[in-house]
């Protein structure tokens, strides 16, 4: 017992150094920003970053199942307007609400299954695997609407926007338990235990035990939820259904995730760490519209961002090869 | 002129290489301690010696993989000086490794001339490429299917169009890792009667053998390493096989003591009839561990050991026989999942590949397959995780920073105890360990001996899979020697030597 408690610093200096150098540069931002407009820094404003990340937020917590399971999906650009637009087409049907939801997480929970069952049985690529699915399911989102958008007549259905208290609204509180429960499920539970197992070495999981295609397949399952659900919350602020939403979602997911800590590499990456980069992504976005950037500036801030988070994460990985 | 004379007078045979005062050291370990060596023209050499002993370093040096420290190379009488497997290949020297290197996907013509190109100005066609590598094959009279897809080929097969490749860039000299182990008895014969008459053209080749008999039936002259030294260097009609053993040996080294434990005389486990296809195919191997009793299985690599201990892992379904576990006959495992199911705790050779997550804490590598009983409604009791791995930290002495240190961070030996500790975690009925102290420091590998003499104290079945001979002896409480996918013998007690286990192993 005693040694353990004495070496415990060394570790949580090493967790810790990296989630604050990732904080340092999201506080950085804010500063930044502060100090060009003066609108930035309010309660108000605040909410509003939250309110836009809400989307990206809850794909990009599948996204980090994915990734630290050592695998990746990019088919939640297609999940996500194809639960959008089933959501809008079911409530408009006078389908109860609730069985509206569910419905399109079951939506959600076909979509993963097909991209666990062709990447682990079939064995292809999750990069093509999930590629293929994105288009299905893309295409699939623009039949259902017949390319045009659908406006939501059953009001009720956008519940999810009213507020929930002060001009926080529903979502804003169900992306925070989310966080919270995707956070506990990688840290304390089984499964978690096992997905981080499985992205860190597959071979060493199979031996020990570990069933590692029915914990990807289990992975992927949970990711398309999450992004179908994140289609849901699109209509509801919205108030209206339609195929042409979240289509940076997919690299937005993974480039937060990776700006996060994770490795492409699997084994690596924190739901804590996904939030920031989260945070980052949005943030940016924010400070530049309040700054009256165009919106092409933001376009390339964006592609920046990407290439930084990339190339972080690939120097973190050549350095710990070494 | 003065010159040519003197070297005459000072060496009657012509030499095609000469390796003088090899040493090679890595931090405090010397691998190669002042080492000589000559081939002549068309002279045909194995090299023996121990896991460990330096043949593979002896190799790498000579063609230029690695640098020595010290020491002289001369090729047809010219000091050289190989700073890459290129400069090597150039002076007309060529390494084949166990681990070829060629592109899958091409054909074996253009694997042949694969950056000897024919043609000119940058321009080459596919008959040119044909042309140049037929005539190759022709003029050594090897044959084979020159537009066939190189992944297509047996391994006997890549192994010759590695040897042609070398050919068709002039070498001279033939250096070969162990180049039977993978390959059946028709085609070790056929490769050897290859190169045979490789030495009937004057090309010069060494090769590392693991094999007494082939030793004796293919060579002029056997060289044997002990330690970083050699020791002998001697044709092999003047000496017999147990004088090479005895070369290789030297004294045993390691003190280990087990006490006779009583035994139930009941096998916990055993293996009947297991058969495989494949190489080396296994032939109807039976054998039997009862509880509290280490058993040692011993082979060269290519023995069959190998298959043994996967297939006990669940990790080849090529075997098929029947599995005696518990009082229980079942078929043989078709998954790890399985083996893992049956109460059986595996330790892989490549714990880095096969045992470890590199980047996860000794913790969480420890409960890895205690996860389930580590947890209430799927989430995991942080206090239980930790006693349970603070109590197994301590017992296997891991030296460590923190039980939340990825263990990629740790020493080989310490990695092992890691692995070992996952395993016994589980309290196991039945261990097999595979290769279990490979790369790890002799301090490490005393204290896991004695760890596993105590998990079998406790009653555990275990079987041990090992090459390396010292250990195949001085541990389990009885030997099996398994050679060319058959059992050739069992020992114990006294007759457990090491010459005896090797002498079963290598000769037939």
């Amino acid at each position: 017992m005693s040694d353990t408690t004495m070496a415990r610093p060394t570790d949580r200096f090493r967790i810790d150094a990296q989630f604050f150098g990732l904080a340092a540069f999201y506080l950085a931002l804010v500063v930044i920003f502060s100090l060009a407009t003066p609108n930035f820094m309010s309660w108000s404003n605040g909410v509003n970053v939250l309110s836009n990340v809400t989307v990206l937020g809850i794909v990009a917590l599948g996204q980090t199942l994915a990734i630290v399971s050592g695998g990746f999906d990019l088919s939640v650009s297609g999940t996500l307007p194809l639960g959008a637009v089933a959501y809008v087409l079911l409530a408009n049907a006078a389908v109860p609400i609730p069985a509206a939801i569910v419905l399109v997480l079951a939506l959600g929970m076909v979509v993963g299954v097909v991209n666990g069952i062709l990447v682990n049985r079939i064995g292809i690529s999750p990069l093509i695997a999930t590629l293929g699915t994105l288009s299905v399911t893309g295409g699939l989102a623009l039949t259902l609407s017949r390319g045009v958008t659908i406006p939501m007549t059953n009001f009720d259905a956008g519940f999810l926007s009213e507020f929930a208290f002060g001009r926080v609204s529903w979502y804003v509180l169900v992306l925070v338990v989310l966080c919270i429960l995707v956070h506990v499920l990688m840290r304390y539970t089984i499964l978690g235990r096992m997905i981080y197992a499985v992205g860190g070495n597959a071979d060493a999981s199979r031996l020990a035990g570990i069933r590692v295609e029915a914990v990807s397949v289990t992975v992927y399952t949970v990711c398309a939820m999450l992004a179908a659900f994140a289609g849901v919350v699109v209509s509801s602020q919205l108030l209206v259904g339609s195929a042409n939403v979240g289509a940076n979602v997919a690299l937005n997911s993974v480039a937060a995730v990776i700006l996060g800590g994770a490795s492409l590499l699997g084994g690596v990456g924190t739901i804590g760490g996904t939030l920031v980069g989260v945070l980052i992504l949005g943030t940016i976005a924010n400070g530049m519209a309040l700054m009256m950037v165009p919106s092409f500036y933001q376009q390339m801030a964006n592609g920046a961002i990407l290439l930084l988070a990339v190339g972080l994460g690939r120097l973190r990985e050549k350095r710990a090869g070494r | 002129m003065d010159e040519a004379l003197a070297m005459q007078a000072a060496a009657p045979v012509r030499l095609l290489f000469e390796a003088q005062g090899l040493i090679k050291s890595y931090g405090p370990n010397r691998i190669l301690m002042d080492v000589d060596f000559t081939l002549a023209p068309g002279e045909s050499v194995a090299l023996i010696g121990e896991n460990g002993a330096g043949k593979s370093t002896f190799a790498k040096i000579i063609t230029g993989v690695i640098r020595p420290d010290e020491g002289k190379l001369a090729f047809d009488g010219r000091d050289v000086v190989f700073n890459a497997p290129r400069d090597a290949l150039a002076a007309g020297l060529a390494f084949i490794p166990q681990e070829l290197a060629y592109v899958p996907n091409l054909t074996v013509a253009e694997n042949i001339v694969l950056g000897q190109w024919p043609g000119r100005s940058g321009l080459t066609t596919p008959s040119a490429i044909r042309a140049r590598a037929g005539a190759v094959c022709q003029h050594y009279g090897i044959h084979f299917d020159l537009d066939s897809p190189m992944r297509l080929l047996k391994l006997a097969e890549r192994q010759l169009v590695e040897i042609v490749k070398a050919l068709l860039r002039d070498a001279r000299m033939i250096v070969l890792d162990e180049p039977t182990a993978a390959l059946n008895e028709q085609e070790s014969t056929a490769l050897f009667s290859i190169l045979k008459r490789l030495n009937g053209q004057g090309v010069g080749v060494l090769y590392i053998s693991h094999r007494m008999d082939e030793v004796y039936r293919f060579s002029d002259r056997v060289d044997v390493l002990r330690n970083g030294r050699r020791v002998a260097s001697v044709p092999p009609q003047r000496t017999t096989p147990s004088q090479l053993i005895a070369h290789m040996l030297g004294q045993e080294k390691e003190e280990f003591a087990r006490g006779d434990q009583p035994r139930s005389g009941v096998a916990a486990l055993a293996l009947r009839g297991w058969k495989s296809g494949g190489l080396p195919a296994l032939e109807d191997v039976s054998l039997d561990v009862q509880a509290g009793e280490i058993v040692g299985l011993y082979g060269v690599r290519g023995s069959g050991a190998d298959v043994i201990a996967e297939g006990l892992a669940g990790l080849n379904g090529d075997v098929v026989g029947e599995i005696e576990i518990g009082g229980k006959v079942r078929r043989t495992f078709g998954s790890p999942y399985e083996a893992r199911a049956a109460g059986i705790a595996y330790v892989p050779a490549e714990r880095k590949r096969d045992g470890l997550v590199l980047g996860l804490p000794i913790r969480r590598n420890i409960t890895l397959m205690m996860l389930r009983s580590l947890s209430r409604f799927g989430v995991m009791d942080g206090a239980a995780e930790r006693a349970l791995t603070d109590d197994l930290v301590r017992r296997f002495d891991v030296r460590y920073r923190g039980a939340d240190q990825p263990v990629e961070r740790l020493s080989g030996g310490n990695q092992q105890k890691v692995l070992l500790a996952s395993r016994i975690a589980t309290k196991p009925r039945y261990l097999v360990l595979h290769e279990p102290t490979r790369g790890v420091d002799v301090g490490a590998r005393v204290e896991i001996h004695r760890l596993l003499a105590g998990v079998a104290d406790d009653g555990c079945a275990t079987l041990m899979v090992t090459s390396d001979v010292e250990e195949a002896v001085t541990v389990p409480d009885r030997l099996i020697v398994i050679r060319d996918g058959r059992i050739a013998g069992e020992l114990a007690g006294a007759a457990m030597t090491q010459a005896n286990a090797i002498s079963l192993a290598t000769e037939s």
